[in-house]
């Protein structure tokens, strides 16, 4: 849940704050095997998927930069000059982009998370050449003034309001990272920085970071829907081709998370009206930690808590009624560690010392008496059949390429995806357990009400 | 195993599918041989059939006292049904890759099929079972009551769901609108499973029923397996619609109080409704007003001019006997009152000059344009298929719609914002711990 919560929309008014659905699910777009791929010669990482499904087209360029690039006491700086992207250029004005974007009849947004930050559009396939040549124009054009910039710090500042100070839960969230991750660590700090980062960041700083990260060999623009990859490559060699390439510092993540901070944190909140349990592991991604496990955690996930016939549920929920309802999550892209997250809604009348240790004693006898092959095919055709699924949808395609694609993910990596699920035995799925479910990497997380009468 | 073979027959399947030619949506209207009525767009460009449909009846006609037994119903429609008690009824919507849904809304009960088509046979068995075998288990009644009144528990927590219901609450105090979809903890207490079933039987019937299939299915294949779902359920007698709604006649101002940083406002105004001739020049003046994106009046004004909000916005909302327009946004506690005096001038302001050339033209491009953006997906396109027989939209509708809204001018959409924006009868609604706004007695 963490780390999906993680992902900020951006500029997108009245936007609900989607949960991500199930990263790797997604990654079947439309015909992915027909997705095409090419480098222009200043380093633009170029990905097509065509499909002509509706007369639509989406541009997604994602940069190779996140909140978890920034140190603290500048934190913030990722999200917000994702903000300031949309205040114009030499050519483009204020505002200009999206009101250009919507009086063409499409629609745009961007979005920043730990480790990537995307701007993406929708519009007719004719529309197509405007995007790109506006897209290409801010990647390396950007200006920035301090009357643009006082008024979008507010707007930031009521964005962090509106999804975290709000609710109780995500700021548990964050307890919960920091205590994981470790205290002014890249990913013990919020997406969207500390306010008094936020509150003190100038014109000088974001043009910095945008100086320092944006340029065409540290992106990757994917282009989906109704158009051809020659297409693409003509308008990409055009608008993207002749902008310089800069020299990009290669990007860090520590090899472990905190140490020496406690492991638990509970949040007793008056506006908490119904309680929460959950326990966060620290767990290998794609990229970093035994990357070896990334698969089998992901089948592990699916068959301990994805959905009402889950492990988790049943014990919990069904068996015991000690939980409204309980789930398990782990997203494997990340450029550093990742975290293993499960949870329950304990029933009004459950004690959490009860719930922790039901809990407990399902994860004690999975690793113990192992996992059994059918409920392991089971979890893999979920998994699989969600895949399919999101092929039936122009929209999750390119999203989870580029996450994938920028974390250092290669297209190989994408079409191996069921075979690698599908390889995955009993054995693997204990053993990936095992690794993770560690007593020196875990934090527990309580939210209840003021004075935590249960 | 089988359930494995058969996914990894469809997985290889869809990677050796080619791509249908791009086009218009074509709309046809099927007639099955037990005379139910449908809406199909063949579609093979993905191994999948969706289906949206709905009975007519929803929230709105809960028998008083009963607040909630549509939606604790509909939920338990997916339960476990037949033979197969509730694990027994989800292994095998699991197994076949299958995804059956209902939901509430206040004018009627909703569902949706999604399967591969592979395995429609299976979707279609399961769909069947739920209409016309529901269970109500015991176990599975107290456990989805549960969840219902934790949930009801959990929107009180959340600023954005307190406000939501505050509004209809007032907007439609008296009215069967102004109660939750959800139900009160109360009402919930009460409802046995003799009683949810009596419910499922006043609903789940064909005369009313709305269905759209999308997918690679054909006319002949659809119209058989629809029969087999929905055949054997009654023709029956749509329950009565819900009183007129008459509209409030002074301002009124509702603030509930909460310990957050950030006031959260709705604020609704008399709508208009799905067939007024003036529909499209009311779609123009929403997306002038805080339609759309982040080229509306609201947006610029609210947050990019002042940074007063992260959103700003309005939407046009109708149901089958009221209307709204309902402008949202959210504010630091201490500036929410500067941020509805904004979004009150630009209400006057487009309501005295109308908006501008350039807007107007802007905002007919954009909607003609914005059609094709939300037909990404199977289930995408049979819920807006759904949406229009919910409309009494003709099937051939989406031809249309570009020179209907074509014809609007700029006259009409200065003559709808009088209609439409003005004080007189507004309803804001403020959670938080707003500084300088007072609520009305």
């Amino acid at each position: 849940m963490m780390r999906r919560r993680a992902l900020l929309g951006g500029l997108g008014a009245g936007l609900a704050f989607a949960p991500q659905a199930p990263a790797w699910a997604k990654l079947f777009s439309v015909e992915r095997r027909r997705a095409e791929t090419f480098t222009l010669a200043n380093g633009l990482q170029v990905v097509v998927l065509p499909s002509t499904r509706a007369p639509i087209v989406t541009q997604l360029v994602i940069y190779k930069v996140g909140s978890a690039d920034e140190v603290f006491g500048k934190t913030g700086i990722a999200h917000f000059l994702e903000h300031m992207m949309f205040k114009g250029t030499a050519t483009v004005a204020p505002a200009e982009f999206s009101r250009t974007v919507s009086k063409n009849g499409g629609r745009d947004n961007a979005y920043t998370t730990y480790d990537s930050t995307g701007y993406y559009q929708t519009v007719a396939p004719d529309r197509l050449d405007l995007v790109m040549r506006m897209e290409a124009d801010r990647m390396t054009g950007l200006r920035i003034t301090e009357k643009e910039l006082i008024p979008e710090r507010q707007v930031v500042l009521e964005e962090r309001r509106m999804r975290t100070e709000n609710s109780p839960s995500a700021l548990l969230d964050e307890a919960v990272s920091e205590q994981l991750f470790g205290r002014h660590k890249p990913y013990g700090m919020p997406v969207s920085g500390y306010v008094e980062d936020v509150k003190r960041l100038t014109v000088a700083d974001l043009m910095a970071f945008y100086g320092k990260y944006y340029a065409p060999n540290n992106a990757i623009l994917i282009v989906a829907g109704d158009t051809t990859v020659e297409q693409v490559r003509k308008l990409a060699e055009k608008y993207y081709g002749p902008l310089a390439a800069r020299k990009v510092e290669p990007r860090r993540r520590p090899d472990a998370g905190a140490a020496d901070l406690p492991q638990r944190t509970i949040r007793a909140d008056a506006r908490v009206a119904e309680p929460r349990w959950s326990r966060h592991y620290l767990a290998p991604s794609y990229a970093k930690g035994l990357t070896q496990h990334a698969y089998a955690l992901q089948v592990l996930a699916r068959l301990l808590g994805g959905g009402e016939t889950s492990r988790l549920w049943r014990a919990l929920v069904v068996d015991r009624k000690l939980g409204l309802s309980a789930w398990a999550s782990y997203s494997p892209t990340s450029l550093g560690l990742t975290s293993f997250d499960l949870g329950v809604h304990p029933a009004s009348t459950s004690p959490m010392a009860e719930v922790e240790s039901a809990v407990g004693g399902q994860l004690g006898k999975l690793i113990d008496e192992g996992v059994t092959a059918e409920e392991v095919e089971r979890a893999q055709n979920r998994l699989l059949a969600a895949a399919i699924y999101a092929q039936d949808s122009l929209a999750s395609g390119p999203r989870t390429y580029g996450a994938t694609l920028a974390i250092g993910g290669t297209m190989a990596d994408i079409d191996a995806w069921p075979q690698r699920i599908a390889a995955v035995t009993p054995a693997d799925v204990v053993a990936a357990a095992r690794h993770v479910w560690r007593p020196d990497g875990l934090v527990t997380a309580m939210l209840t009400p003021q004075g935590g009468a249960r | 195993m089988i359930v494995s073979r058969r996914l990894l027959a469809a997985l290889a399947a869809v990677m050796l599918w080619l791509p249908a030619a791009a086009g218009a949506v074509d709309i046809k209207a099927v007639t099955t041989p037990l005379g139910l009525k449908a809406w199909l767009v063949q579609d093979k460009s993905a191994p999948v059939v969706s289906l949206s449909f709905s009975f007519a009846g929803g929230a709105a006609s809960d028998p008083k006292g009963q607040s909630g037994v549509t939606n604790l119903m509909a939920t338990l429609l997916t339960d476990g049904a037949g033979p197969l008690a509730f694990q027994a009824f989800q292994r095998r919507q699991e197994d076949a890759a299958a995804s059956l849904g209902f939901s509430t809304s206040l004018d009627r009960l909703m569902g949706t099929l999604r399967v591969l088509s592979v395995n429609r046979e299976e979707g279609f068995e399961l769909l069947r079972l739920a209409l016309t075998e529901p269970r109500f288990d015991a176990d599975m009644v107290e456990q989805r009551r549960a969840q219902i009144v934790a949930a009801l528990n959990q929107a009180k927590e959340r600023p954005a769901s307190v406000a939501a219901r505050t509004l209809m609450a007032t907007e439609f105090a008296g009215h069967p609108y102004g109660n939750d979809p959800d139900g009160t903890a109360d009402d919930l207490k009460t409802l046995t499973p003799p009683i949810l079933k009596q419910r499922a039987g006043a609903l789940l019937m064909r005369s009313g029923l709305l269905v759209a299939a999308v997918g690679d299915i054909d006319e002949a294949e659809l119209g058989r397996l629809l029969d087999r779902a929905f055949g054997s359920l009654p023709l029956g007698a749509p329950l009565p619609l819900p009183s007129e709604w008459q509209p409030p006649t002074r301002p009124r101002t509702v603030v509930v109080e909460r310990a957050v940083p950030q006031s959260t406002a709705l604020m609704a105004l008399p709508g208009i409704a799905r067939d007024d001739p003036d529909w499209y020049a009311a779609l123009a003046l929403n997306h002038i007003l805080g339609g759309g994106g982040q080229q509306s009046r609201l947006f610029s004004e609210v947050r990019e001019k002042r940074g007063l909000a992260y959103g700003a916005s309005s939407t046009l909302r109708v149901y089958r006997k009221a209307a709204l327009l309902v402008i949202s946004t959210a504010s630091a506690n201490e500036r929410i009152a500067e941020a509805l005096r904004v979004v009150r001038a630009e209400l006057a302001r487009l309501r005295t000059d109308g908006p501008t050339e350039q807007e107007f033209v802007d905002a007919k491009t954009y909607l003609t344009g914005a059609l094709a953006l939300s037909l990404d997906s199977s289930s995408a396109v049979a819920n807006l298929l759904h949406s229009m027989q919910v409309d009494n939209l003709p099937p051939d509708h989406l031809t249309r719609r570009a020179a209907l809204i074509g014809a609007v001018k700029i006259d009409d959409v200065r003559r709808i914002a009088r209609r439409l924006l003005h004080d007189e009868a507004t309803t804001t609604v403020v959670v938080g711990k707003p500084v300088g706004i007072t609520a009305d007695p």
